[in-house]
């Protein structure tokens, strides 16, 4: 579904992704881990051209799309929910949800919202309260909800567990499981390493801009190189026991 | 209670071009010092089309109007997104440019007198109580009114309109919702500049329309943005309300040659005390 081919970008001389191939099949869900400042981010915003490539190539359902603007490429239906959620914290919860919604047509938003007030309560809800004033686990949430309006076919998503609880980080892995149970197509970028790799079935490890490591979620969680870099205390523990 | 009727008169204008502020600063975050330029567009527009060639009035309101919202977007396309840096100091530099060369290329095409448009409604003077107040004046302050609370309803109701919002929240969110953000950019351009329009062609009866108008109806304009705060419409309306008001009664206590100056003394004691603006309302935002 996704095929994205010896990618690199530079931030002036800085390069922050050399040569970095991924791809993600039908139904799949991948997750890529990294630690802070790997590329994690650069990588998905790349993808949907938020920012320019230096050289590489990205085909999206059999098209090339490495050239295309956000817009096109979201109508194409390739959705990514930002780093750090950045809903519009000036518009109501329902607000926010229509915007995602913004290309599809008005009898199939009306369709789409109950079924993200199916799948998040809590936004059914909120919905006429300012976005801002949500919980991060909410914003979470929303932000999930307002990338499904799009109706894509794969969700782009950067980061979910930043800045939330264990057991918000939890709640909103289960709603992921549940959607790519529906058949949605799931890339998904994390520095928490054991979540991502629990709900994935396959994995990719990035380090300084390049691919290191990729196979099974379940036999990366068990690499011991994967667990030196990422899962550093939890593997100390263990260790030293 | 004159002084109340005419300060009512000029702060709608004042509120309209703090309207046409507030859009552009809304879904781009510039400032758009051009904005009183095209307030003198409107005007030149229709004193052209509506006294020069005498077309009818209400063909050339259309006319006027369409004329303001090409220009807009011409405006957009060639000085704000030509920028090859687009970042806000610079972009705000080049509206300041864009309004000197349109007030050149006016002073060329008009000359530089006054000039006159004729009435287009009956001019009648409503006796109101302690004063007076003409058919003219209420027709500019009812469309003032008009226009605040249609766009309003815009930005709040239509599809459109929210997607300007979006923009104004987050420009990068918004196009990965799909919203091109190239576009939302030369409608509100368009839409603020076909407002001056409106506020050029309701005035220019009353002020008559000179080449160098815009200059001070753009600063007015902005002095009433601030003292509202921008970023919220209705607050841009009664910003432009007060100015008007506290204008025209300046001028009965001080020399009214200094009347020009009160505007600019109300941004300097809103920016020391009140930087948000009277009815500012900060961003929600949670830490």
């Amino acid at each position: 579904m996704l095929e994205v081919k010896s990618l690199s970008v530079s931030y002036g001389a800085v390069q922050a992704l050399s040569n970095v191939s991924v791809h993600v099949a039908p139904g799949e869900f991948v997750s890529l881990i990294g630690s802070n400042g790997a590329g994690k981010t650069t990588l998905l915003n790349s993808i949907m051209n938020i920012i320019g490539k230096s050289k590489g190539a990205v085909t999206f359902d059999g098209k090339e799309v490495t050239k295309m603007r956000t817009p096109n490429i979201v109508t194409k239906g390739m959705a990514i929910v930002p780093e750090g959620r950045r809903i519009f914290s000036n518009m109501t919860v329902r607000e926010n949800l229509e915007m995602g919604g913004f290309k599809r047509p008005a009898a199939e938003v009306k369709t789409k919202l109950q079924q993200m007030f199916e799948l998040f309560p809590v936004l059914e809800e909120r919905q006429t309260q300012t976005a801002g004033m949500l919980s991060g686990g909410e914003q979470q949430m929303l932000a999930i909800g307002r990338a499904l309006m799009t109706s894509p076919k794969l969700l782009l998503m950067d980061e979910p567990s930043m800045g939330l609880a264990p057991l918000v980080i939890k709640e909103v892995y289960e709603k992921l499981k549940v959607l790519a149970a529906g058949g949605l197509t799931i890339l998904l970028v994390e520095q928490n390493a054991t979540m991502a790799l629990k709900y994935a079935q396959r994995g990719y490890v990035l380090e300084n801009g390049r691919i290191i490591l990729q196979g099974r979620a379940s036999e990366l969680l068990g690499d011991n190189e994967v667990k030196r870099a990422y899962l550093g205390k939890e593997y100390k523990e263990k260790w030293e026991r | 209670m004159q002084f109340l009727y005419s300060g009512l008169t000029s702060g709608s204008i004042y509120g309209l071009v703090a309207l046409g502020f507030n859009i552009i600063y809304n879904t781009t975050g510039l400032i758009n010092f051009a904005q009183g330029e095209f307030v003198m567009l409107g005007g030149m527009l229709i004193y052209s089309l509506f006294c020069v060639f005498e077309v009818p009035f209400y063909t050339a309101l259309p006319l006027t109007l369409l004329g303001c919202f090409i220009i807009g977007v011409l405006y957009e396309r060639v000085f704000i997104n030509l920028a090859r840096y687009k970042t806000e100091i610079n972009l705000v530099t080049l509206t300041i440019a864009a309004s000197i060369i349109m007030r050149d290329v006016a002073m060329h095409i008009w000359g530089r007198d006054s000039l006159r448009v004729d009435d287009y409604i009956p001019v009648v003077n409503v006796q109101m109580p302690g004063g007076v107040i003409s058919s003219q004046s209420i027709l500019i302050i009812a469309v003032s009114m008009l226009v605040a609370w249609g766009l309003n309803m815009f930005l709040k109701k239509s599809k459109y309109g929210k997607a300007m919002r979006a923009c104004f929240d987050d420009q990068t969110a918004a196009e990965t919702c799909g919203i091109n953000v190239r576009s939302v950019r030369i409608m509100s351009f368009a839409v603020s500049s076909a407002m001056a329009g409106i506020a050029g062609v309701i005035i220019s009866p009353i002020t008559f329309v000179t080449y160098d108008d815009g200059i001070m109806i753009g600063l007015k304009g902005f002095a009433a943005a601030i003292l509202g705060g921008l970023g919220n419409f209705w607050a841009a309306v009664a910003g432009g309300l007060l100015l008007g008001i506290f204008e025209s009664f300046s001028a009965s206590v001080i020399p009214s040659g200094y009347k020009d100056a009160m505007a600019f003394f109300v941004i300097l004691l809103i920016l020391f005390f009140k930087p948000d603006g009277l009815f500012g309302r900060k961003k929600a935002t949670r830490v």
